[in-house]
């Protein structure tokens, strides 16, 4: 068996020793280095931009801008933002919308000469009015933030099902609420950075740390104006990504200096430069109505969703269609009607981030849970388990949940490990302690959701792999060749892992060829917690071919195949119906013990029990560090990670201002719970995991401090003066407002 | 040594006198440092303002070395000065002429991993691996004076040094190992 163990990783040994090249690590004889002219400012016309000083500074060897750039646009899912902004390209590039937009590009014989140079690079711009609100961009009149956006209107996503009216008319209880989630930066500790030069065969060669090597070569591609063959990405070692390396941030910059200048270039972003150039996760302002019968079955629920896009789409139509399928959990509601709205702003764009809007969706749902078991008196895993998807269920969007539904499994299982009993009276919650210190009270939170697993709503699904199996009589060696990043995820030891499964041939006997376009076809990026499922059902199907080849004495004997799973489909515009909007599901639920002072407003988790139907464990001590992780990373989202945008510029532009969670900040006890409930379409019963502990964390935190002070919070982070405030409302100035 | 570092901070420039043309860069004033680096001792001219986390990984080709923030809060840059844990993005190399440095290259001896190597290998104490020097180096100076350490201890030595991936308990289980293993010695 080489699935369900825990060997070591096959990355460990070259980072503990710090021999792993991260791509800042990786120097080129003769390179150059780049560095970028930010707008840092936003919104604004470029009428004139100057380079000339900048050329003139001894050891500058060229100053892009963006008429150097041939096809001046990308994106990931429409190419809206210019690579460069600036007078001589398309319409629309000579303005800047937000400060990280890129004015200019200097490629120099050291950094600091590059530095220099920047800073003399002078910039006329004319002011344009910004809009900073997302719920006033959608007004009209407001400011136009892109051409390509009427009325700064990205999407608008409509669920209308049943009648919402009439099942308010029947309701027992109704419960409102406005909800408004924050920013979230990724804060990977590796800021951007790469090298390129051409390589052996005259390719442009990128190596960096993203998510897609192919998407990343198709956007290069299409910016140059040059065919996909003549662009090659490679992935160095990764630090972390989380979404945030989804989309373009060095990738075009380095294949553009390389393309005009023919020496090897070198950039690296500085963790400000990181902050600033690229996106967030979405905050959201929700209105929220959900109404239920006395035993306490949902009837309906309404809710007016807008998010912030910021400046360009980035991934915002996935995740904006994320948030729509997510917006009433994973529960049977008969009747919805349900509005949500992706609006444009100067702010920074938004876009991928564990969870993809599911965290975002998951709080207002969990919360509003959370408040009618609270208005029916009812404990809050028992208004669970009478609402939860059950085999055959159908989703709000119309369409049945795919097979393998283990939601009620999944919660059980957590409530149980966290204290919760089932009496004749239902579900009861565990008593929290209580502190000798007055100012100490605790309190228990739930809270549980669902993940997709794979892309969405249409997106074409595929990944591909090859293997080869070499020997005579026996195989000596099989190498898999996969495109697939290992974001720090452990990717490529799950790789190795199920190929050998897969061949039933010795751990050591596999070696894996990946994230080079030069000799893999595209397996689809680390996201959307795909990875393992599509790689395991890709891995699976080309050593079946391999194996066949094998036994028809083919040496090497190959196999290649590409997994494409079933077919899903977008909403309709009108109701949100689809039929299936996504391949499949993973679970997870939470319980979380807090400690709250009330004299100083400190929240602090204690203790944590996730719970995950991860189908199939592949490796199951990675999966646990992927749990922890991903607890901490949403214990950061709901308490310490405050955000700041005032005007468009970001005001937590580094670590000492924008906190991600130490070791100080983290729960005493993570329990992690693995359930092995096999999907139906994953490999060896595999579902996805990567994103799922996080996303029940914050409802479930926030259900924790009501329980331990009687105040619900509609709004996070849990910063000690937001909680302060809300547990005081009279001793501070404006304290209401801070939580509602 | 400090006089050293005195005299030199007034005096001019001992490099040839730079071009005309390139004014506009400040030439700035270098400095002769002599340190010892994972046991080998080296000497190089640097710029006064050359931090020593750019020294190790530019003029060393150190890079095990990690830069994960510019402001000291991440403790990625972590080496050892001295016997001591230091973030080295916020020394300047001059101030480290004379030192003993230890960086994560340094922590192998005659190819067999150090044990708390070998422990953040087995106990999965990394994901990314980008904060891993940084937290081997600090759980390092800090075994040295604490050889029999509480997971409490062990949580208050690696405060300063961030990790996005793990949420740190692995982190905390390998050091707890590998106290025990280089106990057991």
């Amino acid at each position: 068996m080489a699935i369900g163990i825990s060997i070591p990783r096959i990355d460990a040994e070259g980072k503990v020793t710090g021999r792993t090249p991260y791509p800042g690590d990786l120097d080129l004889p003769g390179q150059l280095y780049l560095k970028v002219k930010w707008a840092g400012r936003a919104p604004a016309r470029i009428r004139r931009i100057d380079t000339s000083r900048a050329e003139a500074l001894p050891g500058v060897v060229a100053v892009f801008t963006a008429k150097d750039v041939p096809v001046n646009e990308y994106g990931l899912i429409y190419f809206d933002q210019p690579v460069i902004c600036g007078p001589g390209s398309k319409p629309g590039a000579d303005v800047v919308r937000y400060e990280g937009d890129v004015v200019a590009l200097v490629a120099a014989e050291s950094e600091k000469i590059a530095a220099k140079a920047v800073e003399r690079i002078e910039v006329e711009y004319e002011d344009l009015p910004g809009v900073y609100d997302p719920e006033e961009a959608l007004r009209p009149g407001a400011p136009q933030v892109h051409p390509d956006y009427p009325g700064n209107l990205l999407c608008h996503y409509r669920i209308r099902q049943g009648d919402v009216e009439a099942a308010f008319r029947e309701a027992a209880v109704i419960v409102e609420g406005t909800y408004r989630t924050p920013f979230q930066e990724h804060a990977y500790l590796q800021p951007e950075a790469g090298v390129a030069y051409i390589d052996e065969e005259g390719r442009i060669t990128v190596v960096t740390a993203g998510q897609w090597v192919h998407e990343d070569r198709h956007q290069i591609a299409h910016a140059l104006g040059l065919p996909e063959d003549r662009i090659r990405v490679i992935y160095a070692a990764i630090g972390g990504a989380f979404g945030g390396r989804e989309d373009m941030s060095v990738q075009i910059l380095l294949a553009l200096a390389v393309w005009k200048l023919g020496r090897p270039v070198k950039i690296i972003w500085s963790r400000e430069e990181s902050i600033i150039g690229h996106h967030k996760r979405h905050p959201v302002t929700a209105r929220v109505r959900w109404g239920a019968d006395r035993e306490g079955r949902l009837l309906a629920v309404e809710a007016d969703v807008i998010a912030d896009v910021g400046a360009y789409a980035y991934t915002s139509t996935k995740v904006l269609g994320n948030i729509t399928m997510s917006l009433c959990g994973p529960y049977e509601v008969p009747n919805v009607r349900a509005d949500i709205r992706g609006a444009l702003t100067n702010n920074p764009p938004t876009g991928a981030m564990r969870g993809f809007g599911a965290p975002q969706a998951l709080f207002i749902a969990e919360t509003q849970m959370n408040k009618l078991a609270e208005a029916l008196g009812m404990d809050p895993v028992e208004i669970r388990l009478k609402n939860v998807w059950r085999e055959g269920s159908r989703m709000p969007t119309g369409g049945i949940v795919p097979e393998g539904v283990s939601i009620a499994e999944v919660v059980e299982a957590c409530a149980r490990a966290a204290g919760w009993r089932r009496t004749e009276r239902g579900w009861v919650r565990p008593e929290a302690p209580s502190s000798p210190d007055p100012m100490k009270r605790y309190g228990w939170g739930f809270a549980c959701g669902f993940k997709n697993i794979a892309y969405s709503f249409g997106f074409p699904e595929h990944s591909w792999a090859r293997i080869e199996l070499h020997g005579d009589a026996q195989v000596e060696k099989a190498i898999v060749f996969h495109a697939g990043a290992d974001v720090g995820q452990g990717a490529h030891t799950a790789m190795v892992q199920m190929a050998a499964e897969a061949l039933g041939v010795p751990l050591e006997k596999i070696e894996l060829r990946a994230s080079d376009t030069a000799f893999t076809e595209s397996s689809g990026s680390s996201s959307a917690s795909r990875m393992t499922f599509m790689a395991g059902n890709a891995i699976r199907g080309a050593a079946e071919r391999a194996l066949a080849a094998w036994r028809n004495e083919e040496r090497p004997a190959v196999g290649e195949f590409t997994y494409r799973p079933v077919r899903t489909f977008p909403f309709d515009p009108e109701t949100g119906f689809s039929e299936r909007p996504n391949v499949t599901y993973g679970y997870v639920a939470e319980a979380v013990l807090v400690e709250v002072d009330i004299e100083t407003g400190q929240v602090r988790p204690v203790k944590v029990i996730c719970a995950d139907d991860v189908g199939r464990a592949v490796h199951p001590i990675n999966l646990r560090g992927q749990i922890e992780g991903g607890v901490v990373q949403a214990v950061g989202y709901a308490i310490t990670e405050n955000f700041l945008v005032q005007q468009g510029r970001i005001l937590t532009r580094h670590f000492s201002t924008y906190l991600i969670p130490g070791i100080y900040d983290i729960p005493e006890e993570v329990e992690s719970l693995i359930l092995e409930h096999p999907d139906p379409l994953g490999p060896w019963g595999v579902r996805g995991m990567a994103e799922m502990p996080f996303l029940p964390l914050a409802p479930a935190l926030i259900a924790a401090v009501h329980d331990a002070t009687g105040v619900w919070f509609h709004a996070f982070p849990l910063t000690p003066d937001r909680v302060y405030a809300g547990l005081h409302p009279n001793r501070v100035p404006g304290g209401r407002a801070v939580h509602e | 040594m400090p006089a050293r570092k005195g005299k030199r901070t007034t005096g001019a420039p001992r490099q040839a006198a730079p071009r005309k043309a390139a004014a506009a860069v400040q030439p700035a004033a270098r400095h002769r440092i002599r340190v010892t680096v994972n046991g080998r001792p080296c000497e190089a001219e640097v710029e006064a303002r050359t931090l020593l986390v750019y020294f190790l990984r530019d003029v060393l080709g150190l890079t095990g070395t990690h830069v994960g923030c510019d402001t000291t809060s991440c403790g990625a840059c972590t080496v050892l000065l001295n016997g001591e844990a230091v973030k080295s993005c916020t020394m300047f190399a001059v101030q480290a002429d004379g030192a003993e440095i230890l960086t994560v290259e340094g922590l192998a001896k005659d190819g067999e991993l150090h044990p708390l190597q070998k422990a953040f290998w087995e106990d999965h104490g990394l994901q990314c691996g980008f904060c891993t020097p940084g937290m081997l180096m600090t759980a390092y100076a800090f075994l040295k004076e604490n050889p029999h350490p509480s997971e409490e201890e062990i949580r208050i030595a690696i405060s300063g040094n961030l990790c996005r991936c793990t949420g740190y308990m692995n982190i905390v289980k390998a050091i707890q190992h590998a106290a025990q293993e280089m106990a057991a010695r």
